[in-house]
């Protein structure tokens, strides 16, 4: 069915349902950072160039900032605030705390969801999957060394090695 | 806006004067940088199941639905291995989140010169299908751009699908980009090129076609002479040609003269591969990162 | 010493570090400037100049003043008339009657929401008398050039600076006689290197939220030096220090370009005014334009006399630095660039002469290790070029002729034990220098150096009744994790565990001074005051302790979470009891800062225009040799492998050092070849977008193996540290253009080498080439 939508949205965030009213035009991030509450996702640049917006639309990376709020209807989004499980930090988050692959921090939200991306299309990554899997997400704290570490952990320890 | 899951509703929607809309990249960050304001009625495409299929004809050619993915292509097996220069381009496209947002039937009417899928489309032939509320017509590729961002689809006109023929046997294609960077670049040159070659393993036919030196993908003409010679030969012609059609401008990314030079660089690198493939070899997509041209400098066969 | 093994990072052992922010920051739980916000906020816009250079005929503000939505329009006549500058009092708030860069701010509006806003910014009316752009360095320096400042001789300035017209701050280092030397050298070489600018290019744009509550007011922002930030909104104000509170949220990477006073006392101001909390949050746009902090572009003429053996007898620079339209803090450019262009070799007979260069471009402020990349490149780049005159080995000219412990610089100070000659020898090794290679590929070697910042700091220690500690610190943790090892210097002193600790950082009303995150100086300088506060603290404990086991307190030793009697452990009891025993009568408060150390003396120079930058303390070493592989049919160069060997000193995070030399490599090979800003006629940037400013991505991301040269250095920081943060920024883009003039057979005279430059140095070499078969 064809959908006509006014300002009247529900956007699915991380499994809940949010219904918010916004104009026309709004993009994801700003509807999630402001009407949504969640501002762990990020705006570092407005031209998809850098990735700290980068959110997850049924498990495929989107630049949050790029992207139409009323297009995410209906779809499943996952911001980094979806990554904790029962508690528990998702593996690509211990592995980047103990890697040391977080310096100031501020990408990381963003390269959380694009490296979930890549290791959900991707489970056994080569080192260059990873770097072109990463090449959306700028970072000018760490070189990558430490990040791409962090994922070449992950997904062995997603694959139960 | 009007979130369209047949086809009909959207032509519908677009008859009305919405403009269509898929992953919305160009017109969203178009609109925040002030070129152009977002349109008042937008539908959105990308939910219409038709147009996100890949069809095999039975001839051996291919229908790809407008909604079709950057992904899709790069990923998909029979694309990256008939239809290479293609799935070069659109594996170069951004970033991985701008390759499963982003669509061909957005990247074609989008109609940029420095676009990457143009000018693999342009050598592999291929076709637009228009459709509207009163009827449906095919452009050839090369006909629907006019200018710098713009196509000779009627405002009422939505892109459907794009054809590609079947590709003749014992050819092959390739699509290479000058990249400053290993990621993230819009061509400052690129070219694409189709190759058939003959039972000796020369060229029998050989299409080149340059992004970002010209208004509009610019195919290169006169090529047609150089059927029966050697791949290196048509190689080094197809480059000559190229850097002398080019009409590059300069600006931020590069000079003219630099455009006007790489052009030519790109191109042979481009026939070398599209022969290299026609004579039955398996190189991984993207050309770029495979052989290490482009963005790596190496010797053309020798992965970095 | 101790040579730590050289090995890839990625084969590192698993680390322990575990930074304290880390959980904050990986759940997106941590809050950034940007994400805060107040009931009742308001959004604040900028009117930027619409010229470079231009004098305002008029200004009219009603019609914005009079939009529904805007509650306050501010220019200059609602501000004090403050001049304000740490080297050079020439910058006010707003734009007073000319704006002299495209950045200046005119007017700022705050309203209801940040459309609302925008429209009234576009409703402000402007007009212009256009004045003469002023953007060529060496132009800008002629007697006849027009000035970018009319009124400079009125303007206040620091003591040792010497100015003059379109020269904000002149610099000279001179050490025996130049001259006679050059003139009795073997082999004079000179060469003329330009470096463009470039920017820092934190991923979070700055952001700032101000809030009054009577006369006191509350500013969160994203800055790298909240005393700073606070002292320059008491100065633009007039408002004493005890009414001004920072406090800065987590900070999205800085690199230096979040360092000065910036944007504070604007939103202040405009908060006051609206008598509502205001927020600032910066576009892409706005953070390449505004800010006083680009990394200043240069030109620099180098000339070295040598005798044949290689040995460097004499050199002259000449250096002009662009300081843009207002001297932020590039007061010291010209000395600390001077040092970098004389380099870290002994040198006997040595004049480097500095120009710090108004111009009407975006004004120059420090960036991590500010002037040092490029003036690094271009003597490094020089230096290649001697080695092909004398036909030497580049590396064997380095050790030949680079400091070494107890040898004399160029400045006159002799070096109490360093790491330089090690640091050659560890990352060349590593590198494979000298093994074949590919003719389109080839090792480049740069050395760098840098000083370690003496300044004061202060922080505080407590521990609770329950034994869990407090570490309330001035400084600023702008992501290095430099802050987060404080906890480990706190533990150390007081035989608990780093996680027994919290930081309470980055608010000037909770916490003593600290210089803040710049300078590489939070370990240096703060980490020295935490542990004398902690040693406050551990001297409380032993007290308790030796109350408790009936022991002297000077034999008390504390370890484990427990304080036990020397050579008896057994006597013990655990710190957390004592804690509570505390907590009934006088708690465990401990707060330090201890002296900083002193500058080193010079002998036989003299400087002109001395600003403290020509004696190094404790100063940093390091040797980059980077494997690059270049496409001669496009210029398109990529580094493929990057070996570094760094003497920082002790070394007390691994995990944190490393992750500075592969975060200071990377935006080095930016820095080396796609970063570099591009100005039209008028001095606008052409490439303020991240599409055209291009950072290095994870895809370009080379290996990088470092080793660290380990001598505890006296004078230096905690346990012998030194900096570190800025010093991998050095070398690298240097040592990448030896290893292209290597494949070239020249080097590439403009920084970034970009792929079109490489390309025309290449078709320039042919054609050399050519005109020699020629000739012979």
């Amino acid at each position: 069915m064809s959908q006509s939508l006014d300002r009247d949205l529900v956007l699915t965030v991380n499994g809940i349902a949010y219904p918010v009213s916004v104009d026309h035009g709004r993009n994801l991030l700003s509807v999630l950072r402001t009407e949504v509450g969640l501002t762990g996702t990020k705006e570092g640049c407005d031209d998809c160039e850098c990735g700290a917006c980068m959110v997850l639309l049924d498990g495929q990376p989107v630049n949050s900032c790029s992207y139409l709020a009323a297009q995410a209807v209906g779809r499943e989004i996952t911001t980094v605030e979806g990554m904790v499980r029962d508690g528990e930090l998702h593996p690509i988050q211990r592995n980047l705390l103990e890697e040391g692959g977080v310096q100031c921090g501020f990408c990381t939200p963003g390269m959380i969801m694009s490296a979930t991306a890549l290791l959900a299309r991707t489970p056994d990554p080569t080192d260059e999957d990873i770097r072109i899997g990463l090449s959306g997400n700028l970072c000018r704290c760490t070189g990558y060394a430490k990040i791409i570490a962090a994922v070449r952990r992950t997904a062995a320890d997603l694959r139960g090695e | 806006m009007l979130i369209a899951s047949t086809l009909d509703d959207a032509l519908a929607a677009v008859a009305a004067g919405a403009r269509p809309i898929a992953g919305g990249s160009d017109l969203v960050v178009g609109a925040r940088h002030g070129k152009a304001p977002l349109p008042a009625s937008l539908v959105a495409i990308d939910r219409i199941a038709e147009l996100q299929t890949v069809t095999e004809t039975a001839d051996g050619g291919l229908v790809l639905g407008a909604g079709v993915s950057h992904h899709v292509i790069e990923t998909h097996p029979v694309i990256t291995g008939h239809f290479s220069g293609l799935a070069d381009a659109s594996a170069l496209v951004g970033s991985p989140s701008t390759r499963h947002v982003g669509t061909i039937g957005g990247n074609v009417m989008n109609g940029s010169p420095a676009m990457d899928t143009g000018a693999p489309l342009v050598v592999l032939g291929a076709t637009v299908e228009l459709r509207s509320t009163t009827g449906t017509r095919t452009v050839s590729i090369g006909d629907l751009w006019t200018g710098p961002g713009r196509t000779a689809a009627a405002p009422d006109e939505l892109c459907v699908a794009v054809h590609l023929p079947a590709p003749p046997p014992r050819s092959g294609s390739a699509y290479v980009r000058l990249e400053y960077r290993r990621a993230m670049e819009i061509a400052v040159v690129g070219a694409a090129a189709a190759v058939t070659l003959d039972a000796d393993g020369d060229v029998a036919s050989i299409s080149v076609a340059l992004s970002a030196v010209a208004p509009t993908i610019l195919a290169v003409s006169g090529l047609t002479g150089l059927a029966g010679r050697s791949v290196a030969d048509v190689a080094a012609a197809a480059a000559e040609a190229a850097a002398e059609q080019a009409r590059p401008i300069s600006d931020l990314r590069a000079s003219d003269r630099y455009r006007r030079h790489t052009v030519g660089v790109m191109a042979r690198r481009a026939v070398e591969a599209a022969a290299r493939r026609a004579a039955g070899e398996t190189i991984a997509v993207p050309v770029n990162r495979a052989l290490g041209i482009g963005a790596v400098a190496a010797t053309p066969g020798a992965p970095s | 010493m101790t040579v730590t093994e050289p090995r890839p990072t990625n084969d590192a052992p698993r680390p322990r570090f575990v930074r304290a922010d880390g959980p904050d920051k990986v759940t997106g739980t941590g809050r950034y400037t940007a994400d805060l916000t107040l009931t009742g906020v308001l959004a604040a816009k900028f009117r930027y100049a619409d010229h470079t250079h231009a004098r305002i005929t008029r200004l009219d503000v009603s019609a914005a003043r009079s939009m529904p939505g805007v509650l306050a329009v501010l220019t200059a006549d609602d501000v004090p008339d403050v001049r304000y500058g740490p080297f050079v009092q020439d910058r006010t708030l707003f734009a007073r009657d000319v704006v002299r860069f495209e950045g200046e701010i005119v007017a700022a509006v705050a309203a209801t929401t940040a459309e609302i806003a925008q429209r009234a910014v576009d409703a402000i009316v402007v007009e212009y008398e256009p004045l003469p752009v002023v953007t060529d360095l060496e132009a800008a320096l002629a007697a006849d050039s027009p000035l970018v400042h009319e009124g400079w001789e009125s303007y206040g300035s620091a003591d040792p600076i010497v100015r003059d017209r379109n020269d904000a701050s002149f610099s000279s280092i001179t050490k025996g006689d130049p001259d006679a030397a050059m003139a009795a050298a073997d082999l004079v070489v000179t060469s003329r290197y330009v470096a463009d600018a470039s920017h820092a290019a934190p991923i979070e744009p700055r952001a700032v939220l101000a809030q009054w509550e009577g006369d006191k007011v509350t500013i969160w922002t994203s800055t790298q030096v909240p005393y700073d930030a606070r002292a320059g909104v008491c100065e633009t104000l007039e408002l004493p220090a005890n009414r001004v509170r920072i406090i800065v949220p987590h900070l999205g990477g800085g690199f230096g370009g979040k360092c000065g006073f910036h944007y504070e006392a604007h939103v202040a101001a405009l908060a006051r005014a609206a008598r509502r909390p205001v927020r600032l949050v910066f576009s892409r746009r706005e953070e390449f334009l505004a800010p006083d902090r680009r990394r200043e572009g240069m030109v620099i003429d180098i000339t070295t006399g040598l005798r044949r053996d290689g040995t460097i007898v004499a050199r002259t620079g000449w250096i002009a630095i662009d300081n843009g339209a207002y001297t932020a803090d590039s007061g010291f450019f010209p000395q600390l660039a001077a040092m970098h262009v004389a380099g870290p070799y002994r040198i006997p007979n040595v004049r480097v002469e500095a120009h710090l260069v108004y111009t009407n471009h975006q004004p120059s402020g420090s960036v991590r290790a500010p002037t040092a990349p490029q003036a690094c490149w271009a003597l490094e780049s020089h230096t290649d070029e001697l080695a092909r005159a004398v036909g030497m080995d580049p590396v064997a000219i380095r050790k030949l002729n680079a400091v070494d412990t107890g040898a004399e610089g160029p400045s006159g100070q002799t070096y109490d034990e360093i790491g330089l000659q090690q640091c050659i020898d560890a990352a060349t090794a590593a590198a494979g220098y000298g093994g074949e290679l590919p003719d389109d590929e080839a090792i480049g070697v740069a050395i760098g150096w840098w000083p370690s910042f003496s300044a004061p700091s202060g922080a505080y220690v407590r521990i609770d009744g329950d034994g869990s500690g407090q570490i309330i610190t001035g400084a600023q943790e702008c992501g290095t994790g430099a802050v987060m090892t404080l906890r480990q210097l706190a533990a150390d002193e007081l035989g608990m565990q780093p996680e027994d600790f919290q930081l309470i950082y980055q608010d000037t009303s909770v916490a003593p001074y600290d210089m803040g995150a710049t300078g590489s100086q939070t370990l240096f300088n703060n980490g020295r005051a935490v542990v004398a506060a902690a040693g406050q603290v551990a001297e409380q404990l032993k007290q308790l302790a030796a109350e408790q086991l009936e022991a002297s307190p000077a034999d008390i030793v504390l370890a484990d979470g427990q304080a036990h009697v020397a050579g008896t452990p057994s006597r013990s009891v655990p710190i957390t009891e004592l804690a509570g025993i505390a907590a009934g009568g006088e708690l465990l408060i401990g707060h330090g800062s201890g002296q900083p150390p002193g500058a080193p003396p010079l002998v036989g120079s003299s400087c002109v225009g001395d600003v403290g930058m020509a004696a190094f303390i404790a100063p940093q070493f390091s040797c980059h040799a980077v494997r690059v592989k270049l496409d001669r049919d496009t210029g398109v160069a990529r580094v493929l492998e990057v070996s570094t060997a760094h003497d920082s000193g002790t070394i007390l995070n691994p995990v944190g050092a490393h992750g500075q030399v592969e975060g200071g490599v990377l935006m080095g090979i930016g820095q080396a070849l796609t970063e570099g800003t591009r100005y039209d006629d008028d001095g606008r940037q052409r490439n303020a977008a991240m599409l055209e400013y291009k950072l290095q991505t994870c895809a370009d991301a080379p290996t990088i193996r470092t080793t660290f040269i380990e001598i505890p250095t006296p004078d230096a920081g905690p346990r012998g540290a030194k900096g570190l943060a800025e010093a991998p920024n050095v070398a690298t883009a240097a040592a990448i253009s030896n290893a292209i003039a290597a494949i070239v057979g020249r080097p590439v005279r403009q920084l970034p080498m970009t792929a079109e430059r490489v390309w025309e140095t290449i078709a320039d070499a042919a054609e050399a080439a050519a005109q020699d078969g020629v000739a012979s």
